[in-house]
């Protein structure tokens, strides 16, 4: 139980921090853009979007400052640290290394 | 790293909550703004994507909660919201906060103000440069326990150079008068070497340190002033470095003023007044022998600084060599028992009162420690009865979603908050209580000040105190059956009977306590009795005394001895003086001796034991001591007459196997070798320290001031016409003789003995005191504890009375609990106390290098005990007249309507 809850928070971590490393984005920004760049497969639960901005934000790999919107707002943009960088290369190569493992069972069975 | 961003970030979010609970407020809107924006382009009305947005969110609140969790500040944030429903509460509740506040406050200002004491005698370090190569040495005595080096041994010891940077050596604090122009006053003086201050590492205040050529045998006395002494008794003048001052009657030059961090050589929290060289001890009137070879003469203490590499291992190892040496060269003089090294920060006074000190010092924290068990169970009997009355709140909260762990920090916050404002009282009174001690004129001045270490001692007691003793009842209270507490009566019958029990058994607990306090105070009165009850054997009406210093009129001992004779003349002619004689100290006042019986017949010696008392010719007529064999001292026992001496028939008899020991011989052994003849035997009797009731028969001898080269201070006399006129006539005579001789001591015979009570009626007071906090504190429990039951059982009550019961049959059922209480609690503290009695009759007399002490043997005392049982049933009836009171005036219909 406690396992997959981990799986998905990381997860959601790791998406965040891949849409935020191109530009700064502001919350809604991220969700919207992580569901357009899934093509719709991932919804991104916004009850638990803040929650991982602020606990990211916490742990310093990802920070936040507040800027004009597109619609003129006042609004509070992320942008990855630079040990949030390095973090999400480890990230990355992680997840690479789980999803071949995963298509390998998957596809060896 | 880590810890660190989460106390910077829980900080920033106590300091900046408001802006960041704003900008959490911000973003989320801007969220929901944006959502709704997007709805509505893709169509949706505008009120329905709003409400769609929102509903996205699941749980507004929720999600916020999350947010400032994730952010790791939620246990600040929490803690701070529980401190402040907490202090809302207790303000809400003042008069029981106001009430925990006191019963804490007293508890731990109590130990607090103990442990400022503890704290000033055994904890407080001293300035000393570079304490690690620091040492002190101690030559043993037979048994191996460190004791204190003859002054020959120093000089030994200060020889081995190429371990030793430095030596110093001094001798024992000791009381000495003053007079700087005005009336002479009390002091502590401590005489050292020349070289202690630089040894330590320290340099004068004002003015310079004593040299090597003012530690010699007839150098004019010069001192130096303790920086404490120099403040208090000098008013700071700059100018007093260079002025003559009279010491114990002598004129001594000031050479300047000490280092105001350090106070004495011993570190107890004493202060030295005045510094003054070694030597100066035999201008004073010490023999010139203490400083020869044997141990015996006179205990020095050596302290030496280690040569930078030496270890306190090779500093040991050489003084073992230099021990073997003493024995070898000095058979007759040295103990054979070898010298100790310590390292100077392990030992505060000496490694063997510091033992005794510790042992005294556990027993007070532990005693007083009680006193904070009753404030403590006390604090829980009050948090237990209000947790009983806030059960339907509890349930409330439980029922609408609270967790347990949530209720139990609330409570648990509470009981905190109170402790630490305890705490704060306690440090409050604690100080109090130590600015009256400072007032009091104690013949030493210790520095009683809280530092640091008192107040963590508090903080730390508050801290514990708080979570201890809010744990139970907060877990108590908050273990409710919730469709029991919600029913309408509100009445919790099932788990009532737990909760009451454990209140009861604080109260008996708080009472059992406070009985075995009590009965202390039964302890140390009945010794005080015991001393009174003292068969005297020397006349007390009548007697006065009068001590005076003739050195600080006259320089030579020719001229202060007619001053003496003179004075002795006079009083022997004040109207109804029957008697009076010239002596030294306080009459009656002993000195433990070593002494060596002379076998006479067998040419042998034997080494013994006894206690002198100063006397001179007409001292048996003034006390009206029966001389049994042979005569009392007279005129012909002068000096350069045969030393003569009066033994008691104690003494005769163990160590001269004779009632009739006139005739015999002995001597104080190591002394100047004359013997002693005894002239007479007097019959025994007691000293004059009723404190002191232990040792059932004193083995006393009495010895003529004339014959031993010492200067008579005290005149003593009896008269017929009452012993108050006598102590100003006294007074009155003194001036006649010299009108600026200073009055030391003047005192009716009556008086000196009550001082002697002192010890054992300042314990009887500190027994009492704590006693009698205890059993108020107990009182407020049992009243906490009666005032809830009746307030529980009023609807019972209520209904007793409206079938037609009578008052005194409402009041039975309130009165009996207070009884069982009261009775149960009493009997368990008598026997804890017969116990320790017990215990007190069968311990074995323990005998340490210092002092052979001997606990005193109590007998249980019944009228005491029965006394404290009463007086204990008397407080308990108090705490319960009130609340019974209520009960039994209480109006059926409002009791019935009592919720």
């Amino acid at each position: 139980m406690s396992d997959q809850t981990d799986l998905l928070q990381g997860t959601l971590d790791l998406l965040i921090m891949r849409t935020i490393a191109l530009e700064p984005l502001h919350g809604w920004a991220i969700a919207h853009r992580i569901e357009q760049i899934s093509g719709d497969l991932l919804r991104v639960q916004q009850g638990s979007l803040y929650p991982a901005l602020h606990r990211l934000e916490h742990q310093g790999w990802i920070t936040a400052e507040w800027g004009a919107s597109d619609n003129n707002r006042r609004a509070r943009f992320y942008s990855l640290t630079r040990a949030g960088r390095k973090q999400l290369t480890t990230e990355l190569s992680k997840w690479e290394r789980l999803s071949e493992g995963v298509n390998l069972v998957l596809q060896g069975t | 790293m880590r810890s660190w961003r989460i106390l910077r970030t829980g900080l920033a979010s106590l300091v900046f909550r408001g802006r960041r609970e704003a900008d959490l407020d911000e973003e989320l809107r801007f969220h929901v703004d944006r959502e709704t924006e997007r709805l509505v382009a893709a169509g949706a009305e505008p009120h329905e994507a709003r409400h769609q947005a929102l509903r996205a969110f699941g749980g507004i609140e929720v999600m916020k909660e999350e947010c400032r969790d994730s952010r790791g500040t939620a246990f600040v944030d929490h803690l701070a919201r529980d401190t402040r429903q907490a202090v809302r509460r207790l303000r809400r509740d003042w008069r029981f906060t106001l009430a925990a506040v006191l019963i804490l406050g007293l508890g731990i200002g109590v130990n607090a103000a103990i442990f400022s004491v503890i704290n000033a005698v055994l904890f407080r370090p001293q300035a000393i440069v570079n304490p690690d190569t620091l040492v002190d040495i101690y030559q043993n005595a037979p048994g191996g326990a460190p004791m204190g080096s003859s002054y020959a041994a120093y000089l030994d010891m200060a020889a081995y150079t190429d371990i030793f940077a430095g030596s110093t050596v001094t001798f024992i604090p000791h009381p000495v008068t003053y007079a700087d122009g005005g009336p002479p006053r009390q002091a502590i003086a401590e005489n050292t070497s020349a070289s202690y201050l630089s040894v330590l590492g320290l340099s004068p205040a004002l003015g310079r340190w004593f040299t090597e050529a003012e530690d010699a045998l007839n150098a004019p006395p010069v001192a130096v002033l303790g920086y404490r002494a120099w403040t208090t008794r000098f008013a700071s003048d700059p100018a007093v470095v260079g002025r003559i001052i009279r010491i114990d009657g002598m004129p001594v030059t000031v050479v300047g003023v000490g280092p105001a961090n350090h106070a004495a050589s011993m570190n107890f929290g004493a202060h030295t007044d005045f510094w003054m060289p070694l030597k100066t001890l035999v201008a004073f009137g010490a023999p010139p022998r203490m400083l020869d070879r044997d141990v015996a003469e006179a205990a020095f203490m050596v302290k030496a600084r280690l040569r930078p590499g030496v270890t306190v291992a090779q500093a040991q190892a050489a003084m073992t060599a230099l021990g073997s040496r003493l024995a070898r060269e000095f058979p007759r003089e040295d103990k054979k028992a070898g010298i100790s090294v310590f390292a100077s920060r392990d030992v505060r006074i000496h490694p063997q009162m510091d033992t005794v000190l510790a042992g005294f010092a556990t027993a007070l924290l532990a005693i007083v420690g009680l006193v904070l068990a009753i404030a403590c169970s006390n604090l829980a009997t009050l948090l237990l009865v209000r947790g009983a009355a806030r059960v339907k709140e509890v349930s409330v909260r439980l029922a609408v979603g609270a967790t347990r762990a949530q209720l139990v920090r609330h409570l648990l916050t509470e009981s905190v908050l109170l402790a630490l404002a305890g705490g704060a009282a306690g440090c409050v009174l604690a100080w109090w209580m130590m600015r009256w001690l400072s007032t009091l004129d104690l013949p030493v001045v210790v520095d009683f000040s809280l530092d640091f270490r008192v107040l963590g001692f508090a903080l730390v007691l508050s801290f514990v105190t708080g979570i201890l003793f809010g744990l139970a009842p907060a877990l108590h209270s908050t273990r409710i059956e919730l469709w029991q507490t919600l029913r309408d009566d509100g009445e919790v019958r099932a788990s009532g009977h737990r909760r009451l029990s454990l209140k009861n058994s604080l109260v008996v607990f708080q009472v059992a306590v406070s009985v075995f306090l009590l009965a202390g105070t039964g302890l140390a009165l009945q010794m005080v009795a015991a001393g009174r009850a003292q068969r005297l054997g020397y006349a007390v009406d009548g007697v006065a005394m009068l001590q005076t210093d003739a050195r600080y009129v006259l320089n030579t001992p020719a001229d202060q001895s007619r001053l003496f004779e003179q004075l002795l003349t006079r009083v022997k002619a004040i109207p109804g003086v029957q008697a009076a004689v010239l002596t030294r100290d306080l009459p009656m006042q002993v000195a433990g001796l070593p002494i060596a019986i002379d076998g006479a017949a067998d040419g042998t010696t034997q080494d013994a034991g006894a206690a002198s008392i100063w006397a001179g010719p007409g001292f048996f007529e003034t006390l009206e001591i029966p001389i049994l064999f042979g005569r009392g001292l007279d005129a012909r026992d002068r000096e350069g007459a045969p030393r003569a001496a009066v033994v008691n028939e104690g003494m005769a008899r163990r160590y001269f196997g004779t009632a009739n020991a006139v005739g015999r011989r002995f001597r104080i052994e190591p002394g100047d070798g004359q013997w002693m003849t005894i002239v007479g035997v007097a019959r025994d009797t007691w000293t004059n320290d009723l404190g002191d009731i232990v040792d059932p028969v004193p083995y006393l001898f009495y010895r003529p001031v004339e014959q031993w080269n010492v200067m008579p201070t005290t005149v003593v006399a009896r008269t017929t016409l009452g012993e108050g006129p006598l102590v100003r006539a006294l007074q009155v005579e003194l001036r006649r003789v010299h009108e600026r001789l200073p009055v030391l001591t003047a005192k009716t015979m009556r008086q000196v003995l009550d001082d002697s009570l002192q010890v054992g009626q300042g314990m009887a007071a500190f027994f009492t005191g704590l006693g009698v906090l205890g059993l108020t504190l107990a009182g407020i429990g049992l009243y906490a504890v009666i005032a809830f039951a009746v307030a529980r059982r009023s609807r019972d009550i209520g209904i007793r009375m409206a079938l037609g019961a009578a008052s005194q049959q409402v009041v039975w059922p309130v009165t009996r609990e207070v009884a069982a209480l009261v009775g149960v609690g009493t009997a368990v503290g008598l026997a804890l106390w017969l116990v320790a009695v017990l215990v007190m009759r069968v311990a074995p007399v323990e005998t340490s290098g210092v002092a052979n002490i001997q606990l005193y043997q109590p007998r249980v005392d019944l009228l005491a005990m029965a006394t404290i049982a009463a007086f204990t049933a008397l407080v308990g009836l108090a705490a319960a007249y009130v609340p019974a009171r209520r009960a039994a005036r209480m109006d059926p219909l409002v009791a019935l309507r009592h919720d």
